[in-house]
């Protein structure tokens, strides 16, 4: 909670007899994150260096490439299969032996059929681009060549061009070009010539074949047709194919993508002549785990040391440890939300937890309906089932928190698709805050706007005190007191700026000190400590930079910004108003007087106004919602004490899915 | 006989002019604070979406980056409200 799991730094050092042995251990605990050595590669430099991949590293990955190559022709993914029933990899690395090569030669053929039926096609439509032009000529093929004392010009002419000299001439003219043939005696060429560069007249190659334009056609098209029937018949048979060895060309991957892995661990550690270190990091729980797994697996002819804690790896980012986070089933899913910002630094603190909470609270109180809530938690209960993948679920578990926090707040507000239930006459409770707008006439409550607002506001003042503590503890375990006290100058300004609001002026759920008898310079007690708290929040700020004297507005702005958690709220409350004013009053109840042809119409168009209505509505909210929540959390909350920045921790090994020892 | 000439202003006409200024104030107030939120988020947006695509890592960056002028006309949003109620 709160804190990135603990990390231990692990030297294994072997003979590189015991290499092999060694990383298929390290594989199957999953939990090494090793950190990649790099050699210093200067000249006459005689200390380790990068291991070489082990014995069968290049068969492997030109096994693995060609089943990948299969993969993509199938247009399919190992993923796709994870749920499907686990098999032996012994036997998996027999059947690549036995059968791999004999659907690796189907499919290939298959391919090669395929692209050259596709060439052939391309070939075909240019011969057809060529002839189209020609099509409109009253002359075979045959009589465009073969001349001795004649020559012929085809071309594109956007007009019938006048020449002079004796010719014979074909023109057609099209909507932007017509097609112009003409025959001409050799000896005129240069007037002929000389006419037609005057007219803009392209001209075009005349196609080399026999008989009629249409003909020469149409004998293309079908085979055109016949192609494009193969192409399919060869699909379907690939189709086929993937559907027969699917399974198993996924259990391939991951198994050869494992075994590839692990025949280029070597690359990654340091090695000598005769032994080998692997250095990594190792949360703390499984430390024991891994040396006994080792130890075992070597014949205890292994070494493994755990490094201490140096102090100085602060400043060295080069030795910082992974960061895997550390939360409650719960937050989990926050932790995505968390990773489109950034990981956090394994020594600072981990704001999931708080966001966990917070986001969907904010979301609820945004959105905040009974109606819009269940159809958003509905949708993310039937995405469940039908979307597969880790981060999809994850997203979808954040949304059914926050959908669920939406009905609360519904409930709290007394709110079913913007109208409260007393709309329909039915008085089940009162809202504890209303947000009902006076629109429609079953308008029954007035919103308690400036209530909402000063709620909000009240919920950054204590979202960005929060952060600010929270920055405080992280740079004073840095020892660092210089910000220290620069973070607690800002939350000192932040209060004092308060005091001396609440001392000034009443506003509703805040403390009122306006009361309280003045003293200097009409401030009263509470306003003069309000000022020098403040005074010295900008001193204090000014010390540690004075340049972050120029944000001291952000105070300001930032708590004010947390108002779009009314605002935001309301306008999607006033939009759902709106429909239900427009649908249900104005086109439907009417109607209900008396029933006319016209009015079972408009009661239609007010249903389908209504449904369309509500729609957009719950688009826009969860849109809404989601965002301006997140974004609280991302520029208010995190900017006053989250870095980040640190490096995931990407451990050593792969859950197999599809196959096991 | 009906004087033209003189119209007659009710108490009723003032409330429910004021109440139309108030109207055309809020709109004003969502309105011209999202023209200025739209054009700032114009060029940052282009800039990080460009960025986004060179470097996929800085995504939640961008998206905050993008947000930023967005307060803008949240501002302006609460302003009409409490012009409105």
């Amino acid at each position: 909670m709160l804190q990135p799991k603990t990390m231990t730094r692990l030297l294994i050092v072997g003979s590189k007899e015991q290499m092999p042995s060694a990383v298929t251990e390290l594989y199957r605990h999953h939990v090494f994150h090793i950190t990649d050595y790099t050699d210093q590669g200067k000249e006459g430099y005689e200390g380790f260096r990068i291991g070489q991949p082990m014995e069968g590293a290049t068969e492997l990955s030109t096994d693995l490439i060609r089943i990948r190559s299969i993969e993509n022709t199938f247009g399919l993914s190992p993923d796709d299969y994870f749920d499907a029933n686990k098999r032996s990899a012994y036997s998996i690395k027999e059947i690549i032996e036995r059968d791999l090569p004999a659907i690796d030669r189907e499919v290939s053929n298959l391919t090669a059929q395929r692209s050259a039926a596709e060439a052939r096609i391309k070939v075909i439509e240019q011969r057809i681009a060529e002839l189209t032009p020609f099509s409109g000529i009253p002359l075979e093929l045959g009589l465009y060549k073969g001349y001795e004392t004649v020559s012929v010009v085809a071309g594109k002419a956007p007009r019938d061009i006048e020449i002079t000299v004796p010719h014979e001439k074909f023109f057609t003219s099209a909507k932007d070009d017509g097609t112009m043939v003409i025959f001409f005696k050799n000896d005129d060429r240069a007037v002929v010539e000389q006419a037609l560069a005057e007219a803009e007249f392209q001209p075009i190659p005349i196609p080399d074949e026999e008989g009629s334009v249409r003909k020469a056609i149409d004998t293309y098209q079908s085979e055109i047709s016949q192609l494009n029937a193969s192409i399919a018949d060869i699909d379907e048979k690939i189709a086929a194919i993937k559907e027969k060895h699917g399974t198993f060309l996924a259990a391939c991957d991951e198994v050869l993508s494992a075994d590839v892995e692990q025949a280029e661990a070597p690359l990654r550690f340091a090695t000598s002549d005769l032994v080998f270190i692997a250095d990594g990091w190792v949360p703390v729980s499984e430390v024991e785990n891994l040396k006994s797994g080792l130890a075992q697996a070597t014949g205890d002819k292994i070494l493994v040391m755990e490094v201490g804690e140096t102090d100085d790896h602060h400043d060295d980012h080069e030795n910082q440890p992974p960061v895997e986070y550390d939360n409650p089933g719960f937050a989990k899913p926050m932790q995505a939300i968390v990773d489109i910002y950034s990981r956090p630094k394994y020594d600072e603190l981990d704001p999931t937890l708080m966001v966990a909470i917070i986001f969907p609270l904010f979301f609820g109180i945004i959105l905040g309906d009974i109606g819009y809530g269940s159809v958003l938690l509905i949708l993310a209960l039937v995405l469940q089932r039908i979307l597969k993948g880790e981060a999809v679920q994850q997203l979808l578990k954040v949304l059914r928190n926050a959908s669920i926090s939406a009905i609360i707040f519904g409930v709290f507000y007394a709110e079913i698709f913007g109208a409260h239930p007393g709309a329909l006459d039915i008085e089940l409770w009162h809202p504890l805050i209303s947000r009902h707008l006076l629109i429609g006439s079953h308008a029954y409550h007035q919103g308690d706007i400036a209530v909402l607002l000063v709620f909000a506001v009240w919920l950054g003042i204590i979202q960005m005190t929060l952060g600010r503590f929270m920055g405080v503890y992280n740079h004073a375990r840095h020892k660092n007191m210089l910000h220290v006290m620069g973070q607690m100058s800002w939350i000192a300004f932040m209060w004092g700026v308060l005091l001396l609001i609440w001392s000034i002026a009443a506003i509703p759920l805040m403390p009122d000190l306006t009361m309280l008898p003045p003293i200097v310079m009409g401030l009263n007690i509470a306003g003069i400590i309000g000022a020098v708290l403040a005074l010295a929040g900008v001193i204090g700020i000014g010390i540690e930079s004075p340049l972050e004297l120029i944000e001291l507005p952000s105070v300001i702005s930032h708590s004010l910004s947390y108002t779009r958690l009314a605002a935001v709220g309301l306008s999607s409350v006033a939009i759902a108003m709106v429909v239900n004013f427009i649908a249900i009053e104005m086109l439907i109840q009417p109607q209900f007087e008396e029933l006319t042809a016209v009015g079972i119409v408009l009661i239609i168009i007010g249903i389908f106004v209504l449904l369309i209505g509500h729609l957009l509505n719950t688009a826009l909210g969860l849109l809404g919602g989601g965002l301006q929540s997140l974004r609280l959390q991302y520029v208010e909350f995190f900017t006053k004490f989250y870095k980040g920045g640190g490096e995931k921790y990407n451990p050593f090994g792969k859950k197999r899915n599809l196959t096991e020892d | 006989m009906v004087d033209l000439g003189v119209a007659e202003l009710t108490i009723e006409m003032v409330a429910e002019s004021q109440m139309g200024l108030k109207a055309l104030g809020a709109g004003l107030a969502v309105g011209l604070t999202g023209i200025g939120a739209g054009v700032a988020e114009m060029g940052i947006g282009s800039a990080a979406v460009g960025a986004t695509a060179e470097n996929k890592d800085i995504f939640g960056l961008a998206l905050l980056l993008t947000v930023i002028p967005e307060t803008i006309v949240i501002f302006g949003l609460v302003v009409s409200l409490l012009i409105l109620f």
